[in-house]
């Protein structure tokens, strides 16, 4: 499925979080959206699944704008978008088994036996086994993020949105992440948008990559194009620069306005 | 002369900034109000036109109602105790300490019952409410839920509204039993009025329509609590700060809410009976 941001604007009390962001997805592409924390990496995640709604601007997805699907159809459309959470956001009193069928317990007549079949499915394919019946305080942190990825995929969807999947976990677990977002492309040529500051993890899984600088889309290219990008915001962002355009402009930007606005968005 | 000008000048800000606070105090509690109001009807809506969750509701159902009967047993038999002593005292003064009953049984149906258990509810159960939908906000469970086609409003507040006003009447009614009781311990055993005067007496005085005012009332402050703890859950921001911040204030609202709609329900039962 194809997805297309158009001119998309939202602030939250007056604090400009997206001022005009325009982004294509092709279909079975894996689009990489990078940029600093609190930049509203997030915020745009949500509005593509249309838990937010903006101020203005549209999302379409295969031609349909995601802010025009009607109450009735909004949950058919939402089966076929998988999300995975920052914090996977597993539903903590609910067992692993009720968590990853969650949507065909809710949505679907099929038995219990059958639910409890794919919900194995699933959980093999993202590498576990055996924890059906723990409930998620039970789990380490990778092994969250790994059944929120699973429950993202019980009801097979089109497109998948991770947000920061490898962020708060070691490296080796952090790439075992990043190869299940490879294989889950390869495999099932599903559409995925990728949002993270990890740029190990950016450049191996992503078809594309784009920075979300200062409300906008500030670039976007293949890895090799970025690695190799003359601009100069995309240039400090990637080599992790503290000094640079980002931070200098940020740094004028605090004398002149003052600093004593803090709003703090999710 | 400019240092003068500067004090001045301050003061402006100063009263500029009273006139801010106190328009941000009033766009908020009207963003509150207006908030409840809409969640309440959206809650509604939800429950008339989807099935049941019976499982859900019936797990709240207990939380609610069953896990609440201790307390709501021991406030109320103590809140009769209490009521009946302290009215045979002033009783004594007219020789009339056999009005005791008639007057504990209707200020604990009328008033005393349904208000104490919604109080007592209201802390123990909405607090719990509030913090527990306020961590589900703060961790995206409720984003999740949404993503998965879930409407949080079905999936989590029509079970806690349903068990809610259901199980207060009930409470309520065990509440206005108890506290009977606890009047008949004092009157029998240490006012020295008789078994059969009391039990007589109270049955006399109560009518029915003191009985089932208090429920309506008992129904509607369970509407109440489950509202506006779901409310203040969903509004919850930031991390563990923002769930205490919507907890104490779930639970504030929803006191004075009872306290409000209490005296509107005294005030309009007293016009059209």
């Amino acid at each position: 499925m194809m997805i297309e941001i158009c001119d998309l604007h939202k602030s939250f009390g007056g604090k400009r979080v997206l001022s005009g962001v325009n982004l294509k997805i092709e279909t079975g592409e894996t689009m990489v959206i990078i940029g600093r924390s609190g930049c509203g990496k997030s915020v745009l995640m949500k509005h593509v699944m249309g838990i937010m709604k903006p101020d203005s601007g549209k999302i379409l997805i295969d031609g349909v704008n995601v802010f025009d699907v009607d109450d009735d159809e909004i949950n058919h459309f939402r089966m076929q978008i998988g999300m995975l959470f920052q914090g996977a956001a597993l539903f903590d009193s609910l067992t692993v088994r009720e968590n990853v069928g969650f949507s065909l317990y809710e949505h679907t007549h099929l038995p219990s036996e059958e639910i409890g079949r794919r919900v194995k499915e699933k959980l093999r394919l993202v590498g576990l086994s055996g924890i059906e019946d723990l409930m998620p305080a039970e789990l380490s942190g990778g092994m969250k993020k790994r059944v929120g990825l699973a429950r993202a995929i019980c009801t097979e969807p089109k497109i998948i949105l991770y947000d920061e999947p490898t962020t708060g976990l070691d490296p080796i677990m952090a790439d075992a992440i990043n190869d299940l977002i490879l294989r889950m492309q390869k495999r099932l040529q599903i559409t995925s948008i990728v949002v993270t500051h990890d740029m190990t993890s950016a450049y191996k899984v992503g078809t594309r990559i784009a920075l979300l600088y200062d409300g906008k889309i500030v670039g976007a290219g293949t890895p090799d194009e970025i690695r190799k990008t003359e601009n100069p915001v995309i240039r400090q962002f990637i080599t992790g620069s503290a000094q640079g355009p980002i931070t200098s402009e940020e740094a004028s930007h605090r004398y002149l306005v003052g600093n004593h606005d803090n709003h703090h968005e999710s | 002369m400019a240092k003068v000008s500067l004090t001045y000048l301050r003061k402006i800000a100063d009263i500029q900034k009273w006139f801010g606070k106190l328009g941000r105090y009033t766009v908020e509690l009207f963003e509150g109000s207006g908030g409840i109001s809409i969640l309440f009807w959206r809650t509604l809506a939800t429950a008339m036109s989807t099935r049941l969750r019976w499982r859900a509701t019936l797990e709240q159902a207990y939380k609610i109602g069953v896990a609440s009967l201790p307390l709501v047993m021991l406030t109320s038999l103590f809140t009769g105790i209490v009521l009946a002593l302290q009215s045979s005292y002033q009783l004594r003064l007219f020789s009339a300490e056999q009005f005791t009953s008639d007057l504990v049984a209707l200020s604990i149906t009328r008033e005393l019952g349904p208000v104490l258990t919604a109080m007592m509810v209201a802390g123990r159960v909405g607090a719990s409410m509030a913090a527990e939908l306020g961590t589900m906000k703060v961790t995206e469970q409720i984003d999740a839920l949404k993503s998965l086609a879930t409407d949080p409003i079905h999936y989590l507040v029509v079970p806690r509204f349903l068990a809610s006003c259901v199980m207060l009447v009930f409470l309520t009614l065990y509440a206005d039993v108890i506290g009977i009781a606890g009047g008949y311990c004092v009157g029998v055993f240490k006012l020295g009025i008789s078994h059969y005067q009391y039990f007589n007496r109270t049955v006399t005085a109560l009518i029915l329509k003191d009985v089932y005012t208090g429920l309506i009332k008992a129904f509607v402050f369970g509407i109440v609590i489950a509202i506006v703890s779901c409310y203040f859950g969903f509004k919850t921001k930031g991390g563990a700060e923002g769930v205490g911040q919507s907890t104490t204030m779930a639970v504030v609202v929803s006191f004075i809410s009872i306290i409000v709609f209490d005296t509107f329900f005294t005030g309009f039962f007293y016009l059209i009976f």
